[in-house]
């Protein structure tokens, strides 16, 4: 197969795929740590991110709950709250590390939401 | 309404024929292409900074094209008398900002791009200063070069940085008067609930009396 047949197959394989997954769709969140020193190391869900550039960071996640956690002790991973991702919107989420207590505080959050780990959903 | 379950089904039915329907694109042409020579140009590799450069024209050019889509939304707003079609347009200007801020996200291609060509340049400096193998002149050549690129680099990302605030900015504020926009058509929509209760209120108050001369006009038998 020439190179350019098989770029072209590709291609059209990444377009067609990424169509499918086209309707779950993708938002945003985004993380401000106070102070914007602070040096936080925070996990969406598992995954590691990477240190926060004059404390602020802006994710692309796909929309659904998803879990902000911190690695306080060095071992285990707590979640500080929980992150409603709708398509195409921003959630913004404030991390305060002003006590040793990591807290997150959010812009708005569910009106029923009562529980211990809160949920900010925009 | 779709679940989990039905959207994952519903993906996994789309990919596999996606799949099916490019091998069949895909095989007829394997035989032709055959004895098509071998086109060197295309086997090249292309570097971080290649590919950083190729993803940040083609970025820029799609804000021109995006900027003269938000000057027609804005004309199409101000023409627009219904709360529905401003919201229904303001979904989709979000969708057109959406896409573009997933390319300068942290975890977006453009952005990945730019960090790693910075780390690129900046390791390739790191590796020219500890290297003795040329000439001091021809060294201190590269290491301009490499400061050159370096800088560059450092440029766009700023731009990058820009780029991702505004639209950051501006999807918020999108979303914020859709919200707006939700609440009123709520307001709305209590206005016709309200006028339903009245309605339904009226229609009480006439069954009822309707009611009474039903049970006026009856006659208790043997009275």
């Amino acid at each position: 197969m020439s190179l350019a047949l098989a770029a072209r197959t590709l291609a059209s394989a990444a377009l067609l795929l990424a169509s499918c997954s086209g309707d779950e769709g993708a938002g945003y969140i985004e993380i401000k740590t106070v102070p914007a020193s602070a040096a936080v190391v925070l996990y969406i869900d598992s995954v590691k991110l990477d240190p926060m550039r004059n404390g602020n960071a802006l994710l692309r996640q796909r929309a659904g709950t998803a879990k902000l956690q911190a690695n306080g002790d060095g071992t285990n991973l707590s979640v500080l709250c929980n992150v409603e991702v709708k398509k195409n919107r921003i959630t913004t989420v404030t991390v305060s590390a002003i006590t040793r207590q990591l807290r997150c505080q959010c812009t708005r959050t569910g009106a029923s939401d009562s529980g211990v780990i809160r949920t900010c959903i925009g | 309404m779709l679940t989990g379950s039905h959207i994952e089904a519903r993906s996994a039915k789309c990919a596999f024929f996606s799949l099916m329907l490019v091998f069949l694109i895909a095989a007829p042409g394997i035989n032709v292409a055959r004895a098509e020579p071998e086109q060197p140009a295309a086997t090249e590799p292309r570097t971080a900074d290649d590919d950083f450069s190729r993803q940040l024209s083609e970025l820029k050019r799609t804000f021109a094209e995006l900027s003269k889509k938000f000057e027609d939304s804005a004309q199409t707003i101000d023409r627009l008398s219904s709360a529905e079609g401003a919201r229904k347009e303001i979904e989709e200007l979000r969708e057109h900002v959406s896409k573009l801020l997933a390319a300068v996200a942290d975890n977006g291609s453009v952005w990945s791009l730019g960090t790693k060509a910075l780390k690129r340049a900046e390791d390739k400096l790191k590796w020219l200063e500890a290297e003795t193998r040329f000439k001091p002149e021809d060294r201190q050549f590269l290491i301009e070069r490499w400061r050159e690129l370096r800088a560059a680099t450092e440029a766009a990302i700023k731009e990058l940085d820009g780029a991702r605030k505004d639209f950051a900015e501006l999807l918020r504020k999108l979303q914020n008067n859709e919200d707006f926009i939700d609440e009123l058509l709520q307001i709305r929509e209590q206005r016709r609930a309200l006028e339903v209760i009245h309605a339904l209120s009226d229609g009480i108050r006439d069954a009822s009396e309707k009611l009474k001369k039903l049970l006026s006009s009856i006659k208790t038998p043997g009275v």
